[in-house]
């Protein structure tokens, strides 16, 4: 390839407080070319992306565009040098028209002034068109559609800008096979119209459908770029994790007790349905599958955030109705967030407010709460789960990603529960805080805890559990055993319709 | 069948305002005696003009997901400016410096808002408790009086049917914001600031400068209305605005703009001005007093919120269910029916 | 690394001056508004001034004390509290005839029956507390001027010279002689809301709740309950405060209690009441109320008249709102 690059970034860095985000990292795109971007939570794709975004303006290092120079330090910035953007969370507004959205910034006018409602019309079409959606109205609200028409109208929107360069994050996270197919269909398209494409995927078997080349990054530094045909799935989840995948298991050592937890046809119509699997003490119990697959809605709903429709959750044998959180927690079943920011911790308050929250009520004397009930346990639970500082009147808030993180599993470790539901326990954090939560987890279950792991990080299902559970779409397909259970395994089997055994 | 009843109550969502001026308009004439008078008629146009202008700049102000609550004072404000430096000035440049106090406390507003980023019902508290103090500074706590009656008589006669020059202006200035605002791409950027801020100013819309024009333009219309009301009248008084902060938020929510920002027309609001002010109208041939009026405005605004209260309730419990699910469920439910 | 530790280090100590300013910043500022008052007039710094400062704000302090629970659990502020003065004073003195205890308890009743509703809506239905609170003082203020035709009620018309003269001595009795009994409430007022913001379950939760209500919600914390108790409590200093004040101006009239809203939110705010929610604390609250007194009485002083004082006020307000939302954004805190 002795073309152009039509991007190409040279030794850039970018500094968060506490992290080097993205360090010294070298990366380029063809035109015409698929680049994928891998990399587990927290390596620093998202920080690289929001760089061509133009979301910084102190990074360091050059990026070239067609090997000129550009400093990306405004989105208009970004946007005049034909970046174009497609966000895992959408970046529409809701209530606002599909044409008005796809022509965001570039509304068509006549005289100056007035809206060109034919141009309008058309040009929106024309965007629609490219990604097969000319169908919708486009004076319908973005509202009024459904996700994954909402996900084609945002890639929509980046190709109205005609650009050069095309930025995908999780593009597929809301789709369904075959809307997968369909998008890949309109990415062979624009490859052929010599559009540059850098495409960011946790779903490998999706990357090596659809890039020519990968990049692998891995604690904020590229790791190596390689071409597709020249890798296996298996030599990238190493590249990625930085280390052989044939990891000990240690479930075969675990003494697994009595049922604990039982769920019975579980139901939240809309969000999963007819779930049945059990757990017992001092079992790790995996539960994989696609975003939107309904995993989290089931922790939920089993914890008392949300509410069942139908279905039995059987605990120790007795059947149970689990009204609110508050219910849920005095039987024993606590939920950790996927979401730190705004659902897990209360950025404002002190490391030692937000462990001792949930134990509010059970620090009380009558209308007085004892805080002074609760000092000791705050000094443990940094002790051993190394938080950093350890300090208990820090700020959350000024913590690093994986001291939030431990802070977080920390807080639900302090109500001392029966049933833990740990959802994305370690999303965005680096790998020392990974394994001082493995660790925590594994000790939580030799103490007899019966553990739920909802995770998206393939590698610590496997190594954790000691079973997993596979959804999708809001069905539980089954179940993968111990000794079965290889990252390739739950990949094929969340992605497509491979056989697995089935939950007895 | 389920569709077409879906789309059917979406249009009665979106028009709801016509219909229920409509409705209103209708009860009236048949239960309220003397109600369809050319008379009546005018002054019921005549009522509303006043908080109609005041609902443009506030309308505008909601649809950027902001608040402003020193309407009330700002309108007074311009009426007794307008009054006050009438005898020295002359109607012309007294108007003009009315105007322009309210432009200034819109900039004061915008500014905080939009650069100091401090919360709009914070900042637009303080300015209201300031320009109050303004007022009653000004006038000494009285009430003002013009020495020149010529302009009230020009404002206040219908020049063609039904329509004075003050409703004329008034209309004139709904339809140039509701074109404005609905037709433009400077207008549709303050709908896209409200609705998404993260992605208007990725688009490239200078997001602050918006913002910043909003509260301007709410200063503004503020005291132009105010000031042609008192102009109208020949006189203000401190507590000539004390009622339209209400009227202006129930009919601005109930027009159909929204809380949540980036939904709402300029028409809708002055619409539902004019259905607030045909019910006060009615009410009071009707017998009742101002207190109905006040506790009716009341009762409307809180139906109002309460209604859009329970649809974000309701629409936050669907959030994100799986379409095919729900068919499964209900296939399933038509089954056991069969069975 | 030393580098590092080093910025952490001035991290820290930047966080604690402005918490150290957060907590205190209005006593400094009653500090100097004692010192300015002194170099401005002789009877300035008299035990008569000063316990004219004091008298002159409990009853706004009243009012204070239960907004704050509002303010500190993140919903801004409660707009309804001069339509609940008005009525439950109106109330009061139509229940005199019944006799006083009748009188004061149907008073705090239809206090506690607008705070249910307040909490309610705002703590069930999550309706946006502005505009909720808002309408409930428009629908409040037009109820009390169609019961009473807009007209306002005097308590010796209604029950009789001997029961008038009770209600009206209630806001003028003086404890041990000396003290105001609107100050002593207030005190008590301040003193029980302290605890209960900080010592009890409830108000350790809607610290919580202040601090980040999903947060609040995914940890179990009954989020509706404890909301809604807060806008109940709101209420119900209202209406104290509103009786008193019913008694102390000797008529019960739809326009009393206008300005105690915005006045209440200033106090809290020049307080250290984090308008966010989950910061502050009612000792500040004492603080942001004697601030606004003193800044009143100095003015008064000066010869500046009550409607250049609202001036001061209003400005006095967004400035210190300003430098609140600008240290805060400085220290990288404020969320949003």
């Amino acid at each position: 390839m002795d073309l152009i690059p039509a991007l190409q970034m040279k030794k850039v860095s970018k500094k968060f407080p506490g992290t080097m985000a993205v360090d010294n990292v070298d990366f380029e795109v063809y035109p015409g070319e698929v680049h994928a971007l891998v990399g587990e939570n927290g390596a620093g794709k998202s920080t690289l992306m929001k760089m061509l975004a133009g979301s910084f303006n102190d990074y360091t290092g050059q990026i070239y565009i067609d090997g000129k120079e550009v400093k990306l330090y405004s989105p208009a910035i970004a946007k005049a040098n034909g970046i174009a953007m497609i966000y895992q969370e959408l970046s529409l507004a809701r209530p606002l028209t599909i044409a008005e959205n796809v022509l965001v910034g570039r509304l068509p006018v006549r005289n100056k002034w007035f809206l060109d409602k034919k141009a309008l019309i058309e040009e929106t079409k024309a965007c629609l068109k490219s990604v097969e959606l000319d169908y919708l109205d486009p004076f319908t609200p973005v509202e009024e559609i459904s996700q994954h028409e909402a996900q084609l109208v945002e890639i929509a929107k980046a190709l109205g800008n005609n650009p050069r360069i095309l930025v995908m994050d999780e593009p597929t996270s809301a789709l369904s096979r075959e809307e997968v197919e369909r998008l890949f269909k309109i990415i062979g398209k624009l490859k052929q119209q010599g559009l540059a494409i850098v495409y960011i995927s946790h779903h490998l078997t999706e990357i090596f459908q659809v890039a020519d080349r990968v990049s692998v990054m891995r604690d904020g530094r590229k790791v190596g770029t390689l071409n597709i045909t020249d890798v296996t799935q298996e030599e990238l989840i190493e590249m990625m994790v930085g280390r052989s995948i044939s990891q000990v298991n240690n479930a075969a050592d675990r003494i697994l007790g009595e049922v604990v937890l039982e769920v019975k046809n579980l139901s939240r119509y809309g969000f999963f349905h007819h779930i049945s699997f059990c757990v017992r003490a001092g079992e790790i119990l995996g539960i994989a599958g696609l975003a939107g697959a309904g995993r989290s809605e089931l922790g939920r709903a089993i914890s008392g955030v949300d509410p069942v429709d139908a279905g039995e959750i059987i605990l120790a044998g007795r059947k149970i109705k689990v009204k609110n959180m508050a219910q849920a927690l005095q039987y024993g079943i606590a939920y950790l967030t996927e979401d730190r920011k705004t659902q897990g911790l209360a950025l404002r308050l002190t490391v030692e407010e937000n462990l001792l929250a949930p134990l509010i009520p059970r620090h009380c004397k009558g209308f007085i709460y004892q805080k002074q009930i609760g000092t000791g346990i705050v000094k443990k639970l940094i002790d051993d789960l190394h938080i950093s500082p350890p300090d208990p009147s820090r700020i959350v808030g000024n913590l690093s990603g994986g001291n939030q993180q431990k802070v977080l599993l920390g807080k639900w470790l302090a109500t001392g529960p029966r049933v833990l539901i740990l959802d994305e326990p370690t999303r965005g954090v680096d790998i020392g805080a990974k394994v001082t939560i493995h660790t925590a987890i594994e000790k939580l279950a030799a103490q007899g805890v019966a553990v739920i792991l909802i995770s998206s990080d393939i590698p610590e299902l496997v190594r954790l559990s000691d079973r997993v559970l596979i959804m999708r779409k809001g069905h539980l397909l089954g179940e993968i055993p111990g000794k079965a259970c290889t990252e390739e395994a739950v990949l094929l089997a969340i992605n497509s319709e491979g056989e697995i055994a089935h939950a007895s | 069948m389920d569709k077409m009843n879906k789309k059917f109550f979406q249009v009665i969502n979106n028009y709801r305002i016509y219909f229920l001026c409509s409705l209103v308009f209708i009860a009236m004439a048949i239960f309220v005696p003397n109600f369809l008078t050319v008379y009546n008629l005018t002054n019921i146009l005549k009522g509303m003009s006043l908080n109609v202008m005041v609902a443009i700049g506030f309308t505008i102000v909601m649809i950027c997901k902001e608040l402003d609550l020193s309407i009330g004072t700002t309108l007074t404000l311009g009426a007794m400016f307008v009054i006050g430096f009438q005898p020295a000035l002359g109607w012309g440049w007294s108007l003009l410096i009315a105007v322009l106090a309210g432009a200034l406390v819109g900039l004061a507003n915008g500014f905080l808002v939009a650069r100091a980023k401090i919360d709009s019902f914070i900042v637009t508290l303080g300015t209201m408790t300031t320009v109050q103090g303004i007022i009653f500074l000004y006038g000494k706590g009285y009430a003002l009086n013009a020495t020149d009656f010529t302009v009230a008589d020009w404002l206040e006669t219908p020049i063609i049917p039904f329509l004075p020059p003050r409703v004329l202006i008034t209309i004139v200035l709904v339809l140039l914001f509701q074109v404005l605002l609905a037709r433009t791409r400077y207008g549709r950027g303050f709908y896209m600031v409200g609705a998404n801020r993260e992605t208007a100013w990725l688009a490239g819309l200078n997001t602050e400068g918006y913002v910043i024009v909003a509260f301007i333009l709410s200063g503004i219309t503020a005291a132009l209305g105010g000031a042609l009301f008192a102009m109208s009248l020949s006189s203000a008084t401190p507590t000539i605005g004390t009622s339209s902060l209400m009227i202006v938020v129930a009919a601005t929510i109930i027009g159909g703009t929204s809380m949540a920002g980036g939904k709402g027309s300029i028409l809708g609001s002055a619409v539902a001005v004019l259905t607030l002010t045909i019910l006060y109208n009615g009410l009071t041939n009707l017998g009742a007093g101002y207190e109905i009026q006040i506790l009716a405005s009341g009762l409307v605004l809180a139906m109002v919120v309460l209604y859009e209260a329970y649809a974000l309730y309701r629409a936050d419990k669907v959030k994100g269910q799986r379409p095919e699910l729900l068919k499964e469920v209900r296939m399933l439910q038509e089954g056991s029916k069969g069975s | 690394m030393l580098v590092k530790s080093e910025r952490i280090e001035l991290n820290k100590r930047r966080t604690k001056t402005a918490g150290w300013i957060e907590k205190f910043g209005v006593y400094i500022m009653i500090l100097v508004l004692l010192i300015l008052g002194t170099l401005i007039s002789n009877k300035f710094l008299t035990i008569d001034n000063l316990a004219n400062v004091v008298h002159a704000v409990a009853l706004l302090g009243i009012v204070a004390v239960g907004v704050t629970f509002v303010t500190y659990s993140g919903h801004f502020a409660d707009m309804s509290v001069p339509g609940i003065i008005a009525l439950s004073g109106m109330v009061a003195v139509d229940m005199l005839r019944y006799g006083l205890v009748v009188s004061l308890a149907s008073g705090l009743v239809t206090g506690l029956m607008v705070g249910l509703i307040n909490a309610f809506v705002v703590g069930k239905l999550r309706a946006n507390p502005i505009i909720w609170t808002l309408a409930v003082a428009f629908v409040i203020n037009g109820v009390v001027r169609w019961l009473y035709r807009g007209e306002q009620i005097y308590p010796d018309l209604k029950a009789g010279e001997k029961l008038a003269t009770a209600f009206v001595n209630l806001a003028r009795i003086n404890i041990g002689g000396a003290v105001p009994i609107t100050v002593v409430v207030f005190l008590v007022m301040v003193i029980i809301g302290q605890l209960l913001l900080t010592k009890t379950k409830f108000g350790v939760q809607l610290k919580l709740i202040g601090s980040s209500y999903e947060v609040a919600r995914m940890t179990g914390v009954n989020v509706t309950g404890m909301v809604g108790l807060a806008f109940i409590l709101s209420a119900l200093a209202a209406s104290i405060g509103g009786i008193l004040l019913t008694s102390l101006v000797k008529i019960g009239a739809y326009y009393n209690g206008v300005g105690y809203d915005f006045r209440a939110v200033t106090a809290i705010v020049l307080g250290g009441v984090s308008l966010a929610g989950g910061k502050g604390n009612m000792i500040g609250v004492l603080g942001g109320v004697v601030v606004i007194g003193l800044l009143n009485n100095i003015l008064t002083l000066l010869g500046v008249g009550t409607f250049s004082q609202t001036i001061v006020q209003g400005l006095v307000f967004i400035l210190v709102v300003w430098f609140n939302t600008y240290s805060l954004r400085k220290l990288g805190k404020a969320d949003g």
